[in-house]
């Protein structure tokens, strides 16, 4: 009975989690912290998640389809310096689709090397990461290229609305619209069951590999509109920009809760682990929390997650059904 | 299972492989290694200098070490252990930093025990709770390395000059320390891969879980060995480069995961188990090593060593898959 | 059955924040630039974006910040970009969203604090950078900058090399980071002096260590190789990566003795110039730069007039006077 009742309740914590982790932040930053529960903080939060958030949507559909996508820092860093090299040559606009392009082009690159090439998507992704950050530093030679037209971007992180910035409201945006396509269509529902059974969903008619190459490209979109974003809001298109974001964003994922083992997830899911994240960020910057402390209670809440995930719910797999009745000790009830 | 899916759905063949392929993956490393040290002679007349030469080896020792942990994890199936970076700079910071307290030699033990205890929750949390081993040793590497910055509290640790100091960063019989120390590392992990049943056990859990499990392989207990042992090799490599150093800071192991899986991948041990081997990873480092060093040598910006590393990945990794599916099919 | 979980959640979470957060909107703390003919700061708050948390030439600064601000009762908040301009930017627009009263910031590159420091100009919060410059748009937005003259570290390091080479031979420059101001300054200071004196000293190979004496350790030892003892001076845009040079040096034990000038002070150097291996270095107290960075921001704070450059003095150590001077870190 006790345990049925402990994993109950753990069961639900995990279930609510981003509530949990929300409303947690919120006490403790409307009692640490002066004006912390306004509009203006939560502005700011979305604002600075944006990013790191981009990253993380457009990994959610390769997780769930059970590959992964290491590359997306390189080439958030590709698609800014594109873009603010591009300003003067083409315009700002055309600049930013160019920006956009190289994302797209990167995630073709991968998507070839895994489909194609058959070559697994970790190392494979491994080496587009490498590949492309080096490539970032070749072509500034190290240096950050300065916008010809840094006024263009600024707006970007300008009021929309008390609680959005323009740039917030675009990935807002792009959440909902990610969160429409993988709930409510048939090609989203073909995504889970290729990621859940690769060969099954094949026989079922579903062309797989052409879905694992289409989540690449959408991660190198997301990844490309994540680099666009940032160098015109900083106006400056910076060769390692995007090395430091691939571990935000797949904590985020994983705080969400979509899994690496593919079938499962969702992008609100992932929305709110990067409002989740970026608001224990702000608690704990407006804090003074030194970084490296802060990393320590990231690292800490990933593991936490992470195992009562794994203890209230198992993997799912019988193999792990198997090893848990096997678990039970003999003088147990078996179903209590 | 915790592991991503390749989409080569052909199961993998555990062991010896069939025809041209088991041949050229034998042949490969040692043709790489030639056709770099032929490109190194004939383009710069410095390279085949003892000095060079053992300037390349001595600065990839240290990196080296945690290239053979990681050759575990990689053989039992357990991917990657990022968490290098937090071991490492936890053994340089408290080989250092305890000198004062507790004088040298126990400090440098010291900081190799931390650093193993670091493997250990890695082990418990992958072998024993069936973790994701990425997410698992993202979340203890982000933890260890914010936990040692908050103990030093901020900036570098010197050390004292010592008499094991001056010893790691010397050489016996002209051959830096630091070679020694991965030479005889190498030579004592070959045969426990390759001929104990520790060994055997690794090879068995990556290969097929639920098969070794089923054939009373201690499995969690193995999978989570690969990590402490990478642990203990990553502090070991921190403590050799602070004693040298003299000084430890807390960015002192940043990237050498990459380093170490590249040398593994290259050396055609497969993320994923049930193949591998330490031979074949010395060959990844010393191919590693090799590029880095020509790249100066030659005269190619820097910044060029990711963009052929990745490449080098790619190739190696694509005529194996090749080769493997081929054999597949017969 | 996660969908619709899921949806509820997502919604029910949002719901909260916003809920929350409209109770309490509006009332913010007053905005800045008031009370100038008062002149007290007392409870009035600072966000401070520094460089890093632990780093031997910051944190000493950090420290000094710290110490003033709590002489003259004003509140610091310490957030830290980690080298990173991005984050660097990202946490100025969150001080400018704060309505703090007063904002110090550590610029990590040229450019990317130009939008914050726009908003911070509207809102009416000053400004002061310390340390670093950024480039000439976003000083323009900013009422003080508070540090040493890195350009003028340059030039003086090349009249350092160029006295100990009594003006030709073969150097090498190990840089800063690539695109930061300091290395910028640095590396610009020294290369248009050895132009401006029609030095004959020759620039054999510049290489980037990002002011960490690992990478000057590695990259080092590639120069050595490369150009052995071609190398009669070297230029380290800081001691650190000075001393990684030093190290790979001994390492190679080829019997070469550039002359190795340095910047910062740090200990290691000076006992390395007692010892003759490194030349020179220069002195740039990182506490007083932090101290000096708050009291002026606080100055503006209270209405009262500043310099464009408050700077902090470059002192030469070398031989002479290394005995009686002390080292900055």
């Amino acid at each position: 009975m006790k345990r049925v009742t402990f994993r109950t309740a753990g069961t639900r914590i995990v279930q609510y989690r981003l509530l949990v982790m929300l409303a947690a932040v919120a006490i403790f930053g409307a009692v640490s912290v002066n004006d912390f529960l306004t509009f203006d903080t939560f502005q700011s939060v979305l604002d600075r998640a944006t990013v790191v958030g981009f990253l993380a949507l457009g990994l959610t559909p390769v997780l769930i389809a059970g590959q992964i996508d290491l590359s997306i820092g390189s080439a958030l860093s590709m698609a800014g310096i594109t873009t603010i090299f591009m300003q003067p040559i083409i315009g700002n606009v055309p600049a930013a689709l160019a920006g956009l392009a190289v994302g797209v082009l990167i995630g073709v690159i991968n998507g070839i090397i895994v489909v194609v090439f058959k070559i697994n998507s970790l190392v494979a992704t491994l080496a587009t990461l490498l590949i492309f950050a080096s490539l970032a530093l070749l072509v500034t030679n190290s240096y950050p290229l300065s916008s010809a037209d840094p006024i263009f971007g600024i707006p970007l992180t300008s009021d929309l609305l008390v609680i959005l910035t323009p740039r917030s409201a675009i990935f807002v945006a792009a959440a909902l619209i990610m969160f429409v396509w993988l709930k409510a269509t048939p090609s989203g529902r073909n995504l889970y069951a290729v990621g859940s059974n690769a060969p099954a969903a094949t026989s079922a008619g579903i062309n797989a590999n052409a879905y694992l190459f289409m989540t690449f490209v959408i991660s190198g979109f997301c990844a490309g509109a994540a680099g666009v974003l940032q160098s015109l809001s900083t106006a400056a298109g910076s060769p390692v920009a995007g090395a430091v974001m691939l571990i935000p964003a797949i904590t985020a994922v994983v705080i969400g809760g979509t899994r690496l083992e593919g079938g499962r997830g969702s992008s609100l899911a992932t929305f709110g682990g990067v409002l989740a994240l970026g608001a224990l960020t702000a608690l704990l910057e407006y804090n003074g929390v030194p970084s490296y402390t802060q990393a320590v209670y990231t690292g800490l809440l990933l593991i936490l997650l992470i195992t009562l995930d794994r203890i209230v719910s198992g993997d799912g797999t019988t193999t792990s059904r198997t090893h848990r009745r096997g678990r039970v000790a003999p003088n147990t009830p078996s179903n209590s | 299972m915790t592991d991503l899916k390749a989409p080569v759905t052909v199961p993998g063949i555990v062991g010896a492989r069939s025809g041209a392929g088991s041949v050229l993956g034998r042949i490969s490393i040692p043709i790489a290694i030639v056709v770099l040290v032929v490109i190194g002679a004939v383009t710069s007349p410095s390279f085949l200098t003892p000095s060079n030469l053992l300037n390349v080896l001595n600065a990839n020792s240290t990196v080296g070490l945690i290239a053979l942990g990681m050759t575990f994890v990689a053989v039992c199936g357990g991917l990657a252990d990022l968490s290098v970076p937090a071991n490492v700079a936890m053994g340089g910071l408290i080989a250092l930093g305890a000198q004062p307290a507790v004088g040298a030699v126990p400090a440098a033990i010291l900081g190799l025990v931390v650093a193993t205890l670091g493997g250990v929750v890695n082990g418990v949390l992958v072998g024993y709770l069936r973790i994701n081993p990425i997410i698992a040793t993202l979340g203890t590497g982000s933890v260890l390395l914010g936990l040692s910055q908050l103990v030093i509290g901020g900036g570098i640790v010197y050390g004292s000059p010592s008499a094991i100091a001056d010893f790691v960063s010397g050489s016996a019989l002209g051959v830096p320390i630091f070679i020694w120390i991965f030479v005889i590392v190498a030579l004592i992990l070959q045969p426990v891969l390759s001929r104990t049943a520790f060994g055997r056990w690794n090879l068995a859990v990556g290969g097929n879980y639920a098969a070794a499990a089923a054939s009373a392989v201690p499995v969690r207990f193995t999978k989570g060995m690969a990590f402490v042992l990478t642990g203990f090799l990553s502090g070991l490599c921190g403590v050799l480069l602070a004693l040298s150093n003299g000084q430890a800071r807390p960015i002192i192991g940043t990237g050498y995961e990459f380093v170490a899986i590249t040398a593994v991948v290259i050396g055609g041990s497969s993320l994923f188990g049930g193949r591998g081997s330490i031979i074949r990873t010395v060959g990844g480092v010393l191919i590693t090593a090799l590029i880095g060093n020509l790249i100066i040598l030659i005269g190619f910006p820097t910044q060029a060593t990711g963009l052929i590393t990745g490449a080098i990945v790619l190739a190696a990794v694509g005529v194996d898959a090749y080769f493997r599916r081929k054999a597949g099919r017969e | 059955m996660n969908a619709r979980r899921n949806i509820f959640v997502a919604s029910a979470a949002a719901a909260v924040l916003l809920a929350v957060a409209g109770c309490s909107t509006g009332g913010s703390t007053g905005a800045s630039g008031g009370d100038a003919a008062d002149g007290s700061v007392e409870g009035k708050t600072i966000c401070y974006v520094t460089l890093a948390n632990s780093h031997p030439y910051v944190t000493p600064a950090n420290e000094g910040a710290q110490a003033a601000a709590d002489a003259a009762g004003v509140k610091l908040t310490i957030v830290s970009e980690e080298f990173s301009a991005q984050t660097g930017a990202d946490q100025l627009n969150t001080c400018v969203s704060r309505k703090v009263d007063g904002i110090l910031f550590w610029p990590a590159d040229e450019n990317s604090y130009l939008p914050g420091l726009l908003k911070a100009q509207q809102e009416g919060i000053p400004v002061v950078a310390i340390d670093t410059r950024a480039g000439d748009e976003s000083m323009k937005l900013v009422a003080s900058f508070v540090g040493a003259d890195k350009y003028d570290q340059g030039k003086i390091s090349a009249q350092q090399l160029d006295k100990a080479l009594d003006g030709e031979g073969g150097i090498v420059i190990i840089a800063g980071q690539a695109g930061n101001g300091t290395e910028i300054a640095r590396t610009g200071g020294f290369i248009d002096e050895l132009k401006a004196s029609g030095s004959k000293l020759n620039v054999l190979a510049t290489v980037n260590a990002d002011f960490d004496q690992q990478k000057a350790l590695v990259a080092s030892r590639d120069l050595i190789t490369k150009f052995g003892d071609q190398i009669k001076g070297v230029y380290a845009e800081d001691d650190t990566m000075a001393k990684g040079f030093l190290q790979a040096l001994e390492e190679s034990g080829l019997t070469i003795t550039p002359f190795v000038v340095g910047i910062n002070g740090e200990a290691g150097a000076f006992d390395n110039i007692k010892a003759g291996k490194q030349f020179s270095t220069i002195l740039q107290p990182p506490y007083r730069n932090g101290e000096l960075a708050i009291q002026t921001l606080i100055k503006v704070m209270k209405g009262e007039k500043v310099d464009a450059m408050v700077p902090l003095e470059n002192t030469v150590v070398d031989k002479s006077n290394v005995d009686t001077l002390k080292p900055a870190m």
